[in-house]
């Protein structure tokens, strides 16, 4: 008997927070053991391995791992063959080995949206990519630029590097490619960017033999279903408010249409209660509005998981 | 067109992280850059300037900043007139009140502040100080200092000093006792009175204060949920505090209702086994975000 067990990779880093957070929305804990590597998870049927982002790709592909967490750059780093789910099937991409399950984009996170950037010292002729014909770029992902030169026609050098990559130019390279939040770094480093190649998004991605498994690829659809849930509902919350009868009408024209709102009345009373959902942005203008407009008894609450 | 943006005092210092932590329970993706010290929002019409909030409170006053999170000390140090929004007590609940106090040494052979008189005092509120030791009609030598007081301090430099004291712990730690509390002091959001008058920065201030507010209030208070039948209502009802006024819901086909109220954590503490006399079921207390009453 085949062992009933999926092999997760979890990414160590920058990712690492956000991926045990909507694991716990979703229902699962995971255990993090003060020293060492080897999670434990509430779910038997589930084996938790913490892998570097860059390193679970590549065993995505050669299947030590069933499923995954990693970022759009590093699967398209790793040159892994991927299809998207719903042309799994299909004859043209039989040679694609990683199957992407589903996007676990953190909408609330704006600031902090991974970007990588090409930059060049403020001082550089280079003012575009066609400037770089011939010139260096050192990176932590080659591929990523190489694919980007390709794209582009130019032809460059691209070194790989190990870190401190914003010190390098002008004296160890022409330009760079790095991740950037804020941007901040690279001016305190003198360094323009003049492109972005690449936008960042998270994704949830596992093996193509894990997928043709039937228990595999039910086990992965449950819990795909149910990180997506957690990620939506990480937007989502909940509001309800007590409004007087003579103001609900012109009250319920301004909410927002995401679900149809709960109204009760309550008993005895020419007052409503009135339950909606909303995007978590939208609470800041719509709160102080509700308020002025007359409702009262505003209560917030989060929600966990949203399966529509 | 010039785009519209508040210009927001951010408290550099002691109140910082507890500031960040209530905007981002306010939910704002906000973050503090410290490479650069720079606070991030995620929000274009406002822009966060890290101060002091002695300094901010000045500000504030002359319309440098539209508004700020400051404190009542602050705004009393610098004589500061201000409009206060909302009044944030201290970001998060905590059992003791900052306070600003004099204190001596242990051993100090300062009894009472009658022992005060031509004395050294050392101090990071000056204003504040001055203005307890006329009231006292005490004169003594006041000495200011920009940096936290502490007991090597009190004892070397000088006799006495009048500082914050966040807990008991701290002034025991530095063997000092304490003769007289000055005041008590909340953290305040304020505005400038001029930018209240622009009913943009108005409104956006205000929405700030019911945000803000709102979030701090729902750390202490929770969603209450339960099932009671009509025989339990009217016990159950009285047991439930009135903040909220409960909604109550017929379950379906049945002489049973749901109940659905918002109370404070503590009185919850008590409710619950009240609620489970009565004879309720399915008591579920649940998380809150923001409470606007």
């Amino acid at each position: 008997m085949t062992e009933n067990k999926l092999k997760l990779g979890i990414p160590k880093g920058s990712l690492q927070e956000y991926t045990l957070k909507i694991f716990k929305s979703a229902g699962f804990d995971i255990d993090i053991p003060e020293r060492g590597y080897f999670f434990k998870i509430d779910d038997p049927e589930i084996e938790c391995f913490l892998l570097r982002p860059q390193e679970i790709p590549k065993y995505i592909e050669k299947g030590k791992l069933d499923l995954g967490i990693s970022g759009d750059d590093w699967i398209l780093e790793s040159k892994a063959k991927i299809v998207d789910e719903a042309s799994a099937s299909s004859p043209p991409f039989a040679n694609a080995r990683v199957i992407e399950v589903c996007d676990l984009k953190y909408a609330k996170k704006e600031i902090k949206k991974v970007k990588w950037v090409l930059a060049v010292p403020q001082s550089s002729k280079i003012k575009s990519v066609k400037d770089l014909e011939g010139k260096t770029i050192s990176t932590e992902a080659v591929n990523l630029v190489k694919d980007y030169l390709k794209k582009n026609k130019v032809k460059a050098r691209v070194e790989f590097s190990w870190g401190t990559t914003e010190v390098k130019p002008p004296r160890f390279a022409d330009a760079i490619c790095d991740i950037t939040e804020t941007g901040a770094s690279l001016k305190a480093h003198n360094l323009k960017v003049i492109d972005t190649i690449l936008t960042s998004s998270t994704k949830l991605i596992a093996n193509k033999f894990a997928w043709q498994d039937k228990w595999k690829k039910e086990k992965i659809k449950d819990l795909a279903l149910l990180l997506q849930g957690a990620v939506k509902g990480e937007e989502v919350v909940n509001l309800m408010m007590h409004i007087p009868g003579g103001k609900l009408n012109r009250i319920l024209k301004i909410l927002p249409k995401l679900k149809t709102p709960t109204i009760k009345k309550i008993a005895g009373e020419n007052w409503y209660d009135v339950t909606i959902g909303c995007k978590e942005k939208d609470t800041r203008e719509l709160i102080p509005k509700l308020k002025r407009m007359g409702a009262q008894g505003i209560v917030e609450w989060p929600v966990m998981k949203i399966v529509p | 067109m010039l785009k519209k943006k508040l210009k927001f005092g951010f408290p550099l210092g002691a109140w910082q992280e507890d500031s960040l932590q209530l905007f981002k329970a306010a939910g704002y993706d906000i973050h503090f850059d410290e490479k650069f010290q720079k606070i991030e929002i995620d929000d274009p019409e406002i822009k966060c300037i890290l101060t002091r909030p002695v300094a901010m409170a000045s500000f504030v006053e002359k319309g440098f900043l539209d508004a700020g999170i400051s404190t009542e000390a602050s705004v009393f140090e610098a004589g500061a007139k201000v409009k206060v929004i909302c009044n944030l007590e201290f970001l998060k609940p905590v059992p003791s009140k900052t306070k600003i106090v004099v204190a001596v040494p242990k051993n100090s052979k300062i009894r009472s502040i009658k022992d005060l008189s031509q004395k050294k005092i050392i101090t990071r509120v000056p204003n504040i100080a001055k203005k307890f030791l006329e009231k006292s009609k005490i004169s003594a030598e006041i000495i200011y200092s920009d940096a936290l007081l502490n007991e090597p301090l009190a004892g070397v430099v000088c006799d006495a000093l009048i500082e914050f004291a966040r807990t008991e712990d701290y002034l025991k730690a530095y063997n000092l006792k304490v003769l007289e509390t000055l005041l008590e002091s909340s953290v305040i959001l304020i505005a400038n009175e001029d930018s209240l008058k622009n009913r943009w920065e108005r409104e956006k201030i205000e929405g700030l204060g019911y945000l803000l507010k709102g979030a701090r209030l729902a750390q202490e208070y929770s969603g209450l949920m339960l099932h009671a039948s009509n025989e339990m209502m009217e016990e159950v009802l009285k047991t439930l505090p009135s903040l909220k006024k409960p909604t109550v819901t017929q379950l379906r086909g049945e002489n049973w209702f749901d109940v659905l109220t918002v109370a404070n954590k503590k009185e919850i503490r008590k409710i619950i086994p009240q609620l489970k006399k009565i004879g309720c079921t399915d008591i579920v207390e649940f998380p809150l975000n923001k409470v606007v009453i």
